[in-house]
């Protein structure tokens, strides 16, 4: 009940925040050169054309009444309709969330046991060739552009071994493998970055953790190496990787633009980065929103998570 | 000078279009079957053959929707859903006898009744509407008559209606009152939507109902007898061209489209892949506003014209490219030479000459360009240069396409100068060119007005010719259009199937599987 109530208050102050998103992008979209209409209208269209299409849409309306009638219809859980498309907000996001959704929990899947798992061996083999390879590697990670190393992905994964396809989703619906074939790679190099990053973290936790009294007691009692590492330091380093893997997938949401882009994969970032370029203010706005409500439901989940991995941490 | 570069790029095309003519020979079996894929820049945006402007939108559209006319391999004006069109005398009724028999995918048969429809709708939802402005009437005194009465004379009003872009497509009568983007994907053209998700991909099948024009010898650029032997044609959006190249590589695709032409390199040598070059396909164009600043002043436009490099500015951008003069390309029968003593000038000197004739004291020019493009920002980039080693106050001044596009098209933006690529009213004719003209926002200026309405009225060619020339030569010399080059689009193909040939926007049917 207590964690229902502080649920029911963390949504509760997660609205202004929400509004603030809201707002910005409004503005952060106004604000940018170009007009929506030229590119409905094509850039062979005379003047009247685009003005007619001002017109249909509102834009010849001042910035200040534009706002008020979007924030109108949100409150009435209208996200507006895609100007370029003519498309509910909400069904494009709808259409293209399952496919960001599966690169991400792929993703994620990749990234939190090999990051894990590297952290702890280069903290167990500490100074060690095993801790500098895996430093390396993190830094790799964290370090080369993801762009450029999913383009060398493809090239040697598709073009030269054929081993994966290029390019394209398939639902998961047409069956498990072909769905997990056309996202590994695409997964696998979203998840390099996080890998990096997760892998130094849990290798500082787990660092920390092996340096604890109660690792030195399990180790006095004669519990063997791993043990004391599986039983005891494990759980312990959890705690600061369970926080780093709440950022982790909202990075990885928000990396999976460039990563969609380059495999032609269409998803919500496929989605938002050809919103901006025809400046589709609604779709932009409302899929702003959409990322924002779930940033903080993944901030929240992850909260719910800590009470499991660290007793200590209560809502009471 | 011979250009290394561009020639051997001519023979490259020469080669593939040899190729291409021995894979349709008579040796080659024509049969029904296969599936096609094909990895395009972008998705397809809208079906709406009345609104659609997008060259991925188009391509598609066009296997669906057909006009009364159409575009033949030349460009020209080919009937298609009319057998013939008669024009009164003095230019202003057009009288389109239909095909009988003609179906729709949905097996309903098209009368005068949807073309009437169309038109109506065209008129309230196309961006192209005010080329039916002068429309006084439209009749329909049969199921197979259509008849247009105009307020005034246009001899070209057939060749406005050819357009691929905006197309004046025919759409069942039940859709007049669909709104623009919002139609339900019917048409009399030889394929149909099979399935359509956005963002990702766009199928299209056979349409068994498809009646051909069984006057015509064959196919004839977007017009002719079509026999669509493939079952199917699959477009997919891949944005990234390195993943087109390597979609291509790997198999998952048989045609892509747009190649850059320092990534084509990476398929020379490929025995799997053969290069394509569509050219022309566009012109890389410098465009001069009539009525912001000091490019208000004769001498300063003609002091940037005479600094134009186009060889610079082409290899500069890895652009496959060729020399033309023209505003119109070389098929065109409006293509002429007048602008020629304005093209390629290069010269610093001239430019330095002519900024003191016109008292240039040093006010700054603004050059808008945009990243999307690599051709246009790296001539932009060029072209800045020379104006800087001629004495001029440039700021570049690099946007996104969109902005650049909006900027260009309502003059607004604070530019001086700024540049595209004109693809169809070079192709199409003077008709097209009307509203690319206006780019140098000077629309209302009587050379175009007064020159328009006289090329509208009369009949004789002859007569159209020449006052296109002087329209032509006008904003050359004008400098408020400043030709670059003619340039290439490059696409990629296996050699899976037979027939496919170049053309401004790729055509699937009568491709067939080898």
């Amino acid at each position: 009940m207590k964690l229902l109530r502080r649920l029911a208050y963390r949504l509760g102050q997660a609205v202004p925040v929400i509004l603030v998103v809201a707002v910005l992008a409004f503005f952060l979209m106004h604000l940018l050169p170009g007009d929506p209409a030229v590119i409905i209208a094509g850039t062979e269209a005379g003047p009247e054309a685009v003005e007619r299409i001002r017109h249909q849409l509102g834009l010849d309306r001042s910035i200040p009444e534009q706002l008020i009638v979007w924030l109108w219809h949100l409150a009435q859980g209208d996200f507006g309709t895609s100007i370029i498309h003519n498309e509910s907000v909400l069904s494009a996001l709808a259409d293209r969330m399952p496919v960001t959704l599966s690169l991400t929990l792929v993703s994620f899947a990749i990234t939190i046991p090999v990051g894990i798992l590297f952290g702890v061996a280069a903290a167990k083999f500490r100074n060690t060739w095993i801790d500098s390879a895996v430093m390396f590697l993190a830094l790799v990670g964290v370090s080369v552009p993801g762009f450029w190393i999913a383009i060398l992905s493809v090239i040697l994964f598709s073009v030269t071994l054929g081993w994966l396809p290029a390019s394209g989703y398939v639902p998961l619906s047409q069956g498990v493998l072909p769905w997990l074939l056309a996202l590994l790679q695409p997964a696998a190099m979203l998840a390099l970055f996080q890998i990096g990053f997760l892998a130094r973290m849990a290798r500082s936790a787990t660092l920390d953790v092996l340096d604890q009294d109660y690792i030195r007691t399990a180790r006095a009692k004669g519990v063997s190496e791993w043990q004391t590492i599986a039983k005891h330091a494990f759980r312990n380093t959890l705690i600061p990787v369970v926080t780093a893997t709440g950022i982790i997938l909202s990075l990885l949401m928000g990396g999976s633009v460039v990563i969609e882009q380059v495999f032609a994969l269409p998803g919500v970032g496929r989605l938002i980065v050809q919103a901006i370029l025809t400046r589709d203010y609604p779709m932009v706005q409302g899929t702003l929103l959409a990322l924002a409500f779930m940033f903080v439901a993944i901030n929240l989940m992850v909260d719910i998570v800590y009470t499991w991995v660290d007793p200590r941490v209560r809502y009471d | 000078m011979v250009n290394p570069r561009r020639t051997a790029l001519l023979l490259g095309t020469a080669l593939v279009a040899g190729g291409l003519a021995v894979a349709s020979g008579p040796a080659m079996a024509q049969k029904k079957g296969g599936s096609l894929v094909y990895a395009n820049v972008s998705a397809v945006g809208t079906m709406d053959p009345h609104v659609a402007n997008a060259v991925a939108d188009l391509e598609t559209i066009h296997h669906v929707h057909e006009g009364l006319v159409a575009m033949g391999e030349d460009y020209a004006a080919k009937p298609m859903l009319a057998s013939k069109v008669d024009i009164s005398p003095d230019g202003r009724t057009f009288t389109f006898s239909l095909r009988k028999g003609v179906k729709f995918s949905n097996g309903k048969e098209m009368t005068a009744a949807d073309v009437l429809a169309s038109y109506e709708r065209y008129k309230k939802v196309s961006p192209n509407a005010p080329a039916l402005a002068d429309v006084a009437a439209m009749e329909t005194p049969d199921p197979y008559t259509f008849i247009i009465k105009l307020n005034k004379p246009n001899s070209l009003f057939v060749e406005v209606m050819k357009t691929p872009t905006y197309s004046f497509s025919i759409l069942p009568a039940e859709q007049k009152d669909k709104p623009a983007r919002d139609g339900d994907l019917v048409g009399t053209g030889p394929y149909m939507v099979a399935e359509w998700a956005r963002d990702s991909h766009l199928v299209l099948k056979r349409n068994d109902n498809y009646v051909a024009d069984d006057s015509a010898k064959g196919p004839d650029g977007y017009a002719g007898k079509k026999t669509a032997y493939l079952d199917s044609i699959r477009y997919n959006s891949v944005p990234e061209a390195n993943t087109r190249i390597a979609a291509i590589q790997s198999g998952g695709a048989d045609f892509i489209a747009t190649i850059p032409g320092d990534l084509a390199k990476r398929l020379k040598g490929n025995k799997d892949v053969t290069v394509m070059s569509v050219i022309p396909f566009c012109q890389a164009t410098f465009i001069q506003h009539a009525k912001n600043g000091i490019s208000t002043n004769h001498y300063v436009r003609q002091a940037v014209a005479a600094l134009v490099d186009a060889e610079e500015m082409m290899e500069a951008a890895g652009q496959v490219w060729d020399r033309n003069p023209s505003l119109m390309f070389k098929p065109s029968a409006y293509h002429t030479t007048v602008g020629a003593p304005w093209y390629d000038q290069k010269s610093v000197e001239k430019a330095k000459a002519l900024l003191k004739q016109g008292n240039y004291a040093g006010e700054k020019i603004v050059l808008e360009t945009n990243n999307n493009y690599a051709y246009m920002r790296d001539s932009s980039q060029v072209l800045a240069e020379q104006m800087k080693k001629a004495g001029m106050n440039v700021e570049l001044k690099m946007v996104d396409w969109t902005t650049n596009a909006g900027d260009m098209a309502r003059g607004t933006g604070g530019w001086n100068i700024t540049i595209t690529g004109l693809c169809s009213g070079p192709l199409l004719g003077p008709q097209q060119w009307r509203l690319s003209l206006a780019y140098a926002q000077n629309p209302d200026d009587p050379v175009v007005t007064d020159g328009y309405a006289k090329m509208f009225a009369t009949t004789d060619f002859a007569e159209r010719k020449r006052i296109w020339d002087g329209i032509e030569k006008y904003f050359l010399e004008e400098g408020y259009l400043v030709k670059v080059a003619d340039i290439a689009d490059l696409r990629g193909m296996n050699g899976k199937f037979a027939n496919i040939k170049p053309y401004y926007m790729q055509r699937f049917w009568d491709v067939w599987v080898k």
